[in-house]
């Protein structure tokens, strides 16, 4: 039951009555003006209308001060309920308005126009097979070493058993320098390096340039990139270096690539293979590619690395050694017909591996 | 080296073994095939035929419609190209389906109208030497509808690649005794004779240079004809590519091939006196039998005769006024051992190679000098009768044993009154070896019966006699070899062993580069791979030239490192740096309409440290080189803004984050840049930045805003991959103020900050150049002036800070800017 009041103008007041009328009329224009703003901007400007400090709604919650105390429950109560109404509208006026608003965004947008540009980086091809074949190698526990590629003839012929005489060996196919140096036609130097810097064992990679006098041609480079692996140890055996090898070959070209040894001759191993990998190619029969050159350390080079360090640290030992030419397995990989793509550095090449 | 199987038929039982079994063996010996043809054709579609008919095309002029009887009882009508038969004539005709060498089939088709129903076929069609141009011409004798492979016999030709460590292979006995020695199969008879008579040459050779000729002989042969050689033997020269020109020469040619020792015949009747067998003098002259006249130094090795003239170069050619005519009737046939070092000198250095050179460069067995010797006379009496007195010696055989070995090894000896004494290597094997090698999987009987076969002889246990043409068996680990090549790889199982290995400095600068290259493509640039020889100046932009290098350390007269005999002028020396490379790919790629030039290179360069004199160092730079567009323009970029000194600034920043860098003018100018700065990384030197100078983009055609770094890679790495501990992250809220100073045009960034920084604020944490601003027109500022704005932070470590506490300290601040900055003012 309402309880009536006499206000100071002598009108009987009943509180109650008139909060109840205010706060409906409140809530009806609330509601009215958030179902009327037709966007988000308007929506917000009505929430500030409504709910603002001088907002509408907010005028009649202040009106909560006058009632007394008996009827704020009710009243209370009562205002909850249609602040909790026009909340409630705001919302999911606001979720209606976005939604709308991103429709009217994406209606405009054409997904089939070109990207916007950004400069575009990669790396070279004999960077990525560099890369790919020293982790491969590394998981197999070489650690990778180094030489100079200004070399001496020691280290490149005399150290590894290609004597003065020898026929691979031979001005015309070498870059020499007029101290007498050389650039290293094999990275099979670092061999000498390491074995005459270190004690066995001796587990080492090397990725790095070697030089021949050759023309370029769409085969041929006279700078090209190998990497050399060496491993001395006590009682290394042709099975070690099959096994080495197979598994190294295997990662780099697939688990079903089958691999060969063919027995050939290079001073610095005895005996000597190369290494073919069978590749298959849609609509052709398999290949046989050769892609590598090994074989176990001739003991004449342990000799020659002995004698000249005065050390006996390798007598007794036995090794295997291998060299892979990088820009062969990149033109094998990505079919690639002139190795002067790799050179000539023209970005419409580059980009096909970025 | 071409081996014909059915020459290599004469020497050797090759039955039930097809040519690509063979191949497959040869490859798996060590014997690389490099090609095989076959000869002839096996198929019965290629018949016999006779044309009947021959009309000439219409409209062609070379064409002939012929009907050809080829046996089948109705004329089959063949358009013909080929000039050189006339009706009546016998011919092969290939039917349809046929397939010719190449794989080529023949089908039914026509040409310009007329139908043709088969080929008519030339002898190259057919994989046999063209005797004439045009049609195979046969035999009337032979009858019509016969397939022609009845009378023309089928051939492979294999080209081998031979190793260099074995001479013994090239020839056609050399390669029948190692698939016998691979295979177990026996050989047929020696071609060489057994007895060999001989006599000392006397007074008929002086040996004057026996360093490198130490075994000479001569056979004199008097009342030879000279005439084509016989059927058999020409067509085994033309099997193997070879010309034939006339008996004796062709002999001495079959016997090389045969028996893999080259021998010369004289003229007698052009030989004046004794040979002698000299040094060349300096300067002397020499006309080979092709014609070409070389000038001789004191190493060549000469044949000359009493008269002093040269009559062949030792080993490699012989003269042109002593060799073999039409005319000759009395020869003088040579057969030597040469050192093979002297005659690949003389071969290499005059540019004259023969199969002879070749042979003797890789050394020959002086066993086989007797034999060859016998063989020729032999066949010469055959070919072209005449009468030979006893081989001449003068010399010995060389002992290519070590001389220590030399009393123990067993000796073989050759010939009558004059002996030649040939010994045999001596190697010890220990089956311990042979285990160690193969993990103890071939069987040692295996091992011995292999060795067997390739003619060692086991003296006693462990103990190898060589056989004389393996010149190449020395050691044990050359028998190891054998064994294992005959053995086969693939019967040796594959193991797997490794080892823990540490990190070496190798690794660490590896994954550095690794890191940094992808990182620097990930900001968009593209990494190239330059070659380190480039050119000492070219006008062509896209070679790169030392003009445009732009190294970390200036160059001085000599640092650079020339080769001695380039290839070409385009490659020349060695770089000092990445620049001329990195301009050269910039200056092509443009050529191709690339306007956004991004590059990177990580290579080493070269640099001699004493002008010339010193040590040559090799050292890993990183260079990068930015011109023209920052990026590609699209239809949403339209304008994007040229490379500026910043950008490059930023990428240098990338490369070491963490560390300050600063760029500092360079005291020394390289010609190719018109800025020269040190790149500083935490107070150390480090590289060189330019922004290259407009003359060097103008001559190489690239845009002018082009701007060049190079780090020394191993300096950045050890700053960039210093170990830290990080920062603890502040407790209390910052706070910030901006300022803008007006200062004049030519103050620094540099400047300002040092001042800001000599404040010694405590509060002050950060301060970041936010904004230039000048005015050209010197209406909003006075033109020589400039305003630089500056974000402060300011931050107490223990507390928040008032608004008060922070105006105070940027007021303290800007006290000392104004108070200590040149010319600057507060706005």
């Amino acid at each position: 039951m309402d309880v009536i009041y006499l206000t100071k103008s002598g009108v009987w007041y009943s509180f109650s009555a008139m909060m109840k009328e205010e706060i409906a009329k409140a809530k009806a224009e609330a509601l009215a003006k958030i179902a009327e703003a037709d966007s988000v901007k308007k929506l917000e400007e009505a929430r500030v209308a409504i709910l603002g400090k001088k907002g509408a709604f907010t005028k009649v919650q202040q009106g909560m001060r006058d009632v007394p105390p008996a009827e704020k429950p009710t009243v209370g109560a009562l205002l909850h309920e249609a602040r909790g109404a026009v909340d409630a509208a705001l919302e999911a006026r606001l979720l209606q308005l976005q939604v709308m608003e991103d429709e009217k965004r994406v209606a405009g947008i054409d997904l089939t126009l070109p990207a916007a540009t950004l400069p575009m980086g990669g790396l070279h091809p004999i960077s990525l097979v560099r890369e790919e074949a020293v982790r491969i190698l590394r998981r197999m526990g070489f650690s990778l070493a180094d030489g100079p590629e200004i070399e001496d003839e020691w280290h490149c012929f005399d150290a590894l058993n290609t004597p003065e005489d020898h026929p691979a060996r031979n001005e015309k196919d070498t870059f020499y320098f007029d101290s007498g140096k050389l650039l290293r036609t094999q990275t099979s130097t670092v061999q000498a390096r390491v074995m005459e810097s270190q004690a066995p064992p001796v587990r080492i990679i090397c990725p790095g340039s070697a030089f021949r006098r050759d023309a370029i041609d769409a085969t041929h480079l006279s700078a090209f990139n190998q990497i050399e692996g060496l491993y001395v140890d006590r009682e290394v055996s042709v099975g070690d270096l099959k096994g080495t090898l197979e598994y190294f070959l295997k990662a780099l070209f697939g688990d079903e690539t089958a691999v060969r040894f063919r027995p050939h001759f290079f001073p610095f191993t005895e005996p000597s293979f190369e290494i073919d990998v069978q590749l298959r190619a849609a609509g052709q029969a398999p290949r046989w590619i050769e892609i590598a050159g090994c074989g176990m350390v001739n003991p004449a080079v342990f000799e020659n690395i002995d004698s000249k360090t005065g050390k006996n640290l390798y007598s007794g030992c036995t090794g295997f050694a291998f060299g892979i030419g990088l820009e062969r397995l990149a033109m094998i990989r990505w079919g690639i017909r002139d190795i002067r793509l790799l050179i000539e550095n023209d970005v419409r090449f580059l980009a096909q591996f970025h | 080296m071409n081996i014909s199987k059915n020459w290599l038929d004469a020497y050797i039982n090759l039955d039930g073994l097809s040519s690509q079994e063979m191949a497959d063996m040869l490859t798996f010996a060590g014997i690389e095939v490099e090609g095989m043809q076959e000869r002839g054709v096996h198929t019965d579609l290629v018949v016999v035929a006779q044309v009947v008919e021959k009309t000439p095309v219409e409209g062609s002029d070379h064409l002939n419609v012929c009907m050809v009887d080829a046996g089948e009882g109705k004329l089959r009508q063949i358009v013909c190209g080929a000039s050189n038969y006339k009706v009546g004539d016998k011919v092969p005709c290939a039917l349809p389906g046929a397939i010719l060498p190449g794989g080529w089939e023949i089908k039914e088709g026509k040409m310009m109208g007329h139908a043709s129903c088969g080929m008519l076929c030339s002898a190259s069609e057919l994989g046999m030497p063209d005797k004439e141009h045009g049609l195979w011409i046969l035999p009337q004798e032979y009858e019509i509808g016969t397939p022609v492979r009845r009378f023309v016999q089928t051939d492979t030709l294999f080209e081998l690649e031979i190793t260099p460590n074995r001479p013994d292979l090239l020839s056609h006995w050399g390669m029948a005794r190692e698939l016998a020695g691979i295979t177990g199969r026996t050989l047929k008879s020696d071609p060489a004779p057994e007895d060999i008579d001989t006599a000392p040459a006397g007074e008929d050779v002086h040996l004057s240079a026996p360093e490198i000729c130490p075994l000479y002989t001569v056979t004199r042969i008097r009342g030879v004809k000279i005439a084509p050689s016989p059927d058999w033997l020409a067509q085994r020269l033309i099997a193997i590519g070879l010309r034939p020109i006339n008996n004796v020469v062709d002999i001495t040619n079959y016997c090389l091939f045969e028996l893999g020792h080259p021998l010369h015949a004289f003229d007698a009747a052009k030989v004046q006196g004794a040979l002698d067998i000299r040094h060349a003098e300096d300067g002397e002259q020499f006309l080979s039998l092709m014609d070409e006249s070389y000038t001789l130094r004191s190493d060549d090795l000469v044949i000359s005769d009493s008269s002093g003239r040269v009559l062949a170069l030792g080993g490699v050619m012989g003269g042109k006024n002593s060799g073999v005519s039409e005319d000759t009737t009395d020869l003088i046939l040579e057969s030597a051992w040469f050192l093979p070092s002297a005659v690949r000198h003389t071969s290499r250095r005059l540019g004259l190679g023969s199969d002879s050179s070749y042979r003797f460069e890789r050394g020959t067995s002086p066993w086989n000098v007797l034999r060859a010797a016998a063989r020729a006379v032999q066949l010469i009496l055959e070919c072209a009768e005449g009468e030979a007195e006893p081989i001449g010696v003068a010399g010995e055989a060389p002992c290519l044993v070590p001389e220590k070995e030399a009393p123990r090894a067993t000796v073989l000896q050759q010939g009558t009154r004059a002996k030649v004494y040939c010994a045999l290597q001596h190697v010890a094997l220990d089956w311990k070896e042979l285990d160690v090698m193969t993990d103890g999987t071939t069987p040692h009987m295996e091992a011995a019966r292999i060795l067997k076969n390739l003619g060692l002889r086991e003296t006693a246990a462990g103990e190898w006699d060589c056989p004389p043409w393996r010149l190449d068996l020395k050691r044990s680990c050359d028998l190891l070899e054998e064994v294992v090549r005959v053995y086969g790889i693939a019967n040796i199982p594959a193991t797997r062993t490794t080892i823990y290995v540490p990190e070496s400095r190798q690794d660490r600068a590896h994954d550095f580069r690794c890191e940094l290259s992808r990182r620097l493509a990930g900001a968009g640039l593209c990494e190239v791979q330059t070659l380190k020889l480039i050119a000492e100046q070219s006008s062509d932009p896209t070679i790169a030239a030392l003009p445009y290098a732009l190294p970390i350390k200036p160059l001085m007269e000599g640092d650079v490192i020339r080769v001695a005999l380039p290839l070409s002028e385009d490659h020349a020396v060695l770089r000092p740096s990445l620049s001329p490379g990195l301009l050269a790919v910039a200056a092509r790629n443009l050529n191709h309409g690339a306007d956004v030039l991004r590059f990177f290179e990580c290579g080493r360069v070269f640099r001699n440290t004493g002008g010339g004199k010193g040590k040559d160092i090799e050292s890993e730079s990183l260079g990068i080189l930015i011109a023209g567009k920052l990026a590609p323009t699209s239809w949403s970029q339209l304008k994007q803004p040229n490379a500026a000194p910043q950008h490059l600034r930023a990428l240098l920043e990338l490369t070491a984050p963490q560390a300050v860098i600063s760029l500092v003018p360079s005291r020394t100018k390289r010609e190719a840049a018109a800025l020269s700065a040190d790149v500083q990384i935490n107070g150390q030197t480090c590289g060189y930045f330019a922004r290259v100078a407009a003359t060097a983009c103008r001559a190489l055609g690239l845009p002018e805003d082009c701007y060049y770094a190079e780090l020394d890679l191993r300096k950045l790495q050890q700053i960039a991959t210093a170990p830290f501990k990080v920062r603890e992250l502040p407790q209390f809220p910052g706070s910030g103020r901006d300022a803008t100073i007006v200062v004049p045009q030519t103050t620094k960034n540099a400047d300002v900050l040092k001042v800001i920084e000599s404040a010694k604020q405590k509060l002050l944490v950060s301060c970041n150049l936010k904004e230039i601003f000048s005015d050209p027109t010197g209406q909003k500022l006075p033109a020589d002036h400039k305003a630089l704005t500056y974000s402060f932070l300011y931050r107490d470590a223990t507390k928040t800070l008032t608004a008060a506490d922070v105006d105070a300290a940027h007021a303290a601040v800007l006290q000392v800017i104004t108070g200590k900055l040149n010319g600057a003012s507060l706005r």
